[in-house]
């Protein structure tokens, strides 16, 4: 781990207009994740977890506040200068593992690879898939895999662009706990061959405890922040 | 490169199926039309023409003036003559006054002579198609003036001071538009030989006609535009358009109704391309948001996205016009073998045009549904909830109105048929607006106070309010537009069969003396032929009206002031007359004992400004007849049967020693017997128009057959759009009904909810259908086809009751699998 911040929150605050008036879903929060560092962020349904990893990731703008990821302040992009910084630097996992469900496990992989141009897609993809285990299931639509093996092909398409800050929004949530281990293993494998900043949200202890820092959120507030 | 990868993945995962065969079914159609067409047209002026002999003829008195020969030859344009006029021809003994007709060499231009060595020769194998003009010094005659003269073939004939050799019997001719060639019998020559008979002299009533064709219309037409000016008064064009008048209508209707065919192809090609499109981008929205998280640009995305798009346009118009092609090339070997008419090859225009409508229609149906695609929020990836702004629906109607009105122009350049199309189709959409939502708003309660199927019905219409609300759009717009062209593709075959029926009389008696009456009257009954009325004929000319000769200025106006007349009586209005104004016989009064009465057809009183109980002076063979009007009288000109300009009161002509003529259908079988009979009566003349009507018959068929086969390409469009409508709601159905089959719903109850819900949708778009149609059928028939109007009662009844059975069995059908299917699938294939 080291002592550069990948990502950092200074003071955001993200609230919406609502019919009841405006609703503060995060209130001047800051935080700040170094290179290599693995974080859980942890909270009741409703805290601002999922919020607060969109607008980390540059998914979403905060209201006010500033967030720099790899020292480009997100907050003073556009929209297409915050899609370049996550082109360069992001990669994510969701719960629902977001495969395409037209494309076989190999496309899905090389999707993100052939969006950047790399020749070497395929050959990259099947390596990937490989190491995730799923070799004898390239060509299998998502609909023919299970839970698990639909997750690890969303590690092996996120690790496949080799991003240095991987957001994963609950990515054992929808998996038994012994799938759900596995990936997690399989996640801080990845973290530590690529030195890649971890960033999940998760309600399991367990994943939890296995990261370097959790960060607990309540009301759209940090709570309590543990190394 | 990447989009023609993402192309293809997309096809593979079926997301890109109903478009693409939207796209195909457009072009395929679109092509399949306007190429069949074109060669149809194309055919038909040529097959027309044949009947004229050439494109265009000019006649007149005057022989050509060479300058404009020259001028023909130097614009590249074919050009021949022919001169007419009677003569007396002697064989021997015998002498018989004839129409002759001396061509140049390529006469003619269009159509073909028909020669045999056998007199009234029938049997195809006895008839041979001419290679060229009578050699000089021979000629051809007809097997009446064989028979007349007492000659045979290789016998010599005397046209003036020539001698010239019978070499072959001329069995069909191009008709000409010559008012001479009616009379008598028949005899062609060559144009090199007419000095030599010194017949030509000045004063003679001749008739030179200069024939013009050229396989580029447009040349023709501006080299005749050019000609006009200086054209002599007596010097007139005639074309196909001007000499067959019914015939010419008939292909501008069909024109029209192709053309109509056409458009609303594409308007239901295009409602299945947008919605196609609307569903594929909708389940794109999670792709976008995926690339977008991972970091893709919205101008790439776009780019990705319109590239898809574009390939699949060309893809699918190359597709569509293969298909196009073989469609109209099965139709053409069908009438090939039918009728044994070989249409002509078309032109490039219909391909390329094809292939770009291709192009367009990608661009106006479905860009609109994709443009939104790269404004997804890279947020809605971990938010699935967060509402995505789709592009309004009346940016993509307005669209595909431009598209019509573009493809419209590009097929036609008749503007008027768009907007047409265009204004009934608002209508259509505010009707639907309208009831559709009387429809939500009771389902609401219905929903609430009903049980079982019926409420799982009516909740499923209330919770998908928009998609009902475009279901019942679509449903309605497609059942509206094809009620609107099978009602009017039967009501315009049924009109030209009318026109032409069956039994329409094919050959004319006339110059029968009134001792040959009842040998006639005879030989019809024998021969169980359809009695037909025998009317008097006496020629004579109007010579005064009121008193007064007629001036210069009404004679150049009117015909019937320049020539002689055919005149006769009758008892009883004969069929397709019609008394406009005055009293028929039996209630007319008469203002001067001393006259007789005239019944007059109505367009020839309009222009001698006649009156009723004027006074009209006749001269027949040297003797006076004074007449007074008694009645206008409309004609059916488009019916074979004969007709007249001047029908007198019972009997006033008997004592000009009139001859009598008839119209009859004479079955092919019984041509011989009838030859044989006019064998034995050689004075009678006969004339043939079989083959005209023929003619005419063949090109209605051919263009009802193609007709029939474009309603049924369309047809396959509209179910294609009833299709795409249906499947627009599948996935939130599937899921539904995976969930109710998970929860223990039986597979009955579930469909039987589909069943209701899409019978009723299909209920009231078949009555919306139908009110559409009848507003775009008035507009249509007002505008268009010029017909009469009238309502269709039984499609009231029919069109709700089809749409309810057709979109209730489709919408089952659609959604049978989701239910045979077992729950735990149906709901991960809905992740």
């Amino acid at each position: 781990m080291s002592s550069v911040a990948m990502v950092e929150a200074k003071a955001i605050t993200k609230s919406v207009h609502t019919q009841e008036g405006e609703l503060i879903i995060l209130h001047e929060m800051s935080l700040a994740v170094m290179v290599g560092e693995s974080v859980a962020i942890t909270g009741a349904s409703g805290s601002g977890k999922s919020t607060l990893l969109g607008i980390l990731a540059g998914l979403d703008v905060p209201s006010s506040g500033d967030i720099i990821l790899n020292n480009n302040v997100l907050t003073a992009l556009d929209e297409e200068g915050r899609a370049k910084v996550r082109a360069d630097n992001v990669g994510f996992i969701f719960q629902s593992f977001q495969l395409l469900p037209g494309l076989t496990a190999l496309e899905n992989v090389m999707l993100p690879l052939e969006l950047r141009g790399n020749k070497a897609a395929k050959s990259l993809a099947t390596d990937f898939l490989a190491h995730v285990g799923l070799e004898k299931r390239l060509n299998h639509y998502p609909q023919q895999l299970s839970g698990g093996e639909q997750q690890r092909v969303a590690v092996a398409r996120a690790f496949a662009s080799q991003p240095r800050i991987l957001f994963a929004d609950e990515p054992t949530g929808n998996l038994d706990s012994t799938t759900g281990a596995r990936i997690i293993e399989l996640l801080f494998e990845m973290n530590r061959a690529q030195g890649t900043t971890l960033i999940f949200i998760t309600h399991e202890d367990r994943l939890a405890e296995l990261c370097q820092k959790q960060i607990e959120l309540a009301a759209g507030a940090i709570v309590s922040s543990r190394k | 490169m990447l989009a023609f990868k993402l192309l293809l993945r997309n096809w593979r995962s079926g997301e890109l199926k109903l478009l693409g065969v939207s796209l195909i079914l457009a072009v395929a159609v679109l092509s399949g039309i306007s190429i069949f067409t074109d060669r149809l047209e194309s055919t038909l002026v040529v097959q027309s023409n044949s009947i004229l002999g050439a494109d265009v003829v000019i006649s007149g008195s005057q022989p050509l003036n060479p300058l404009w020969a020259e001028a023909a030859t130097a614009a590249d344009i074919k050009h021949t003559q022919a001169t007419f006029f009677m003569s007396v021809i002697y064989a021997g003994d015998e002498m018989l006054l004839a129409s002759v007709k001396a061509v140049d060499v390529g006469y003619p231009l269009r159509g073909q002579f028909e020669i045999s060595d056998i007199p009234y020769a029938i049997n195809p194998n006895d008839i041979s198609i001419a290679q060229s003009i009578p050699l000089q010094g021979e000629v051809w005659g007809d097997s009446r003036l064989l028979s007349l003269l007492k000659i045979k073939v290789g016998d010599k004939i005397a046209v003036g001071e020539y001698e010239l050799r019978v070499s072959h019997i001329l069995i069909r001719e191009p008709d000409g538009v010559n008012q001479l060639s009616s009379f008598g019998a028949r005899l062609v020559m060559n144009a090199a030989d007419l000095p030599l008979t010194k017949i030509i002299q000045p004063g003679g009533k001749i008739d030179y006609q200069w024939l013009l064709a050229s396989d580029d219309t447009e040349k023709l037409k501006t080299f005749i535009e050019e000609l006009k000016p200086q054209l002599s008064k007596n010097q007139k064009i005639e074309n196909i358009d001007s000499s067959r008048a019914s015939l010419s209508n008939t292909l501008k209707t069909a024109k029209n109704f192709l053309l109509l065919t056409a458009v609303i192809a594409v308007l239901l090609a295009g409602v299945a391309i947008a919605i196609a499109a609307r569903q594929f981008s909708e389940r794109h929205t999670n792709q976008v948001a995926l690339m977008k998280s991972l970091g893709v640009s919205a101008f790439r995305i776009r780019s990705l996205y319109f590239s898809q798009l574009f390939l699949l346009g060309v893809l699918a118009a190359c597709i569509g016009l293969c298909f196009g092609v073989v469609i109209q090339q099965l139709v053409a070997s069908s009438l090939q073998q039918l009728y044994h008419i070989v249409l002509v090859q078309s032109s490039l225009y219909p391909y390329v045009l094809s292939f770009l409508s291709g192009l367009i229609c990608v661009t106006c149906f479905a860009l609109p549904a994709l443009w939104f695609l790269p404004k997804v929020p890279p947020l809605k990836i971990l938010r699935r909830e967060l509402a995505v702004s789709m592009p309004q629906i009346g940016l993509q109607a307005g669209l595909a109105l431009l598209a019509i009105v573009l493809l419209v122009v590009l097929f036609s350049r008749d503007i008027k048929i768009a907007l047409i199309i265009s204004a009934a189709i608002i209508g259509v959409l505010v009707i639907t607006f309208i009831m559709a939502l009387l429809l939500l708003q009771l389902s609401k309660k219905l929903a609430l106070s009903l049980g079982g199927v019926w409420r799982l019905a009516f909740a499923s219409m209330q919770r998908r309010k928009g998609q009902s609300m475009v279901q019942i759009l679509v449903f309605s717009l497609a059942m509206m537009l094809l009620l609107t062209l099978t009602i009017v593709r039967t009501s315009l075959i049924a009109d030209w069969k009318i026109q032409i029926p069956e039994d329409a009389p094919n050959h004319f008696l006339g110059n029968i003396n009134s001792a040959d009456v009842s040998d006639i009257r005879i030989w019809i009954e024998q021969h169980k032929i359809k009695v037909a009325p025998v009317y008097p004929d006496v020629r004579g000319r109007l010579t005064q009206i009121n008193g007064v000769e007629p001036t210069e200025e009404l004679r150049n106006k009117n015909n019937s002031l320049r020539r002689e007349l055919n005149l006769t009586w009758s008892a009883v209005l004969a069929d397709g007359n019609k008394l406009l104004d005055g009293n028929w016989w039996d209630s007319w009064e008469k203002n001067n004992p001393q006259l007789v009465g005239v019944s007059v057809e109505v367009e020839t009183a309009k222009s001698l400004e006649l009156k009723i109980g004027d006074q009209l002076h006749f001269s027949i063979g040297g003797l006076d007849l004074q007449a007074e009007v008694a009645s206008f009288r409309s004609v059916d000109w488009k019916s074979m049967k004969q007709n007249f300009f001047f029908i007198f009161e019972p009997y006033a002509l008997d004592k000009f020693s009139p001859t009598y003529g008839t119209s009859i259908f004479v079955p092919k079988e019984h041509k011989i017997s009838l030859n044989q009979f006019l064998r034995s009566h050689p004075t009678i003349l006969m004339i043939d128009f079989g083959q005209i009507i023929e003619n005419i018959q063949k090109i209605i068929n051919q263009v009802s057959d193609g007709i029939q086969l474009v309603l049924w390409l369309t047809l396959v469009g509209g179910c294609l759009v009833l299709l795409a409508a249906v499947m627009s709601s599948i996935d939130s159905r599937k899921q539904e009904a995976g969930l109710l089959r998970a929860l223990g719903s039986p597979r009955r109850f579930i469909l039987g909810g589909v069943l209701i819900e899409f019978a009723i949708f299909g209920f009231l778009s078949g009555l919306i259908a139908i009110i559409g149609a009848e507003f775009l059928l008035f507009s249509l028939q007002l505008f268009v086809f010029k017909n009469p109007l009238q309502p269709h009662y039984i499609y009231w009844l029919f069109s709700p009751l089809i749409g309810c059975i057709f979109v209730a069995g489709l919408g089952v059908a659609c959604c049978r699998h989701v239910v045979t299917t077992p729950p735990a699938i149906v709901l991960r294939e809905a992740i």
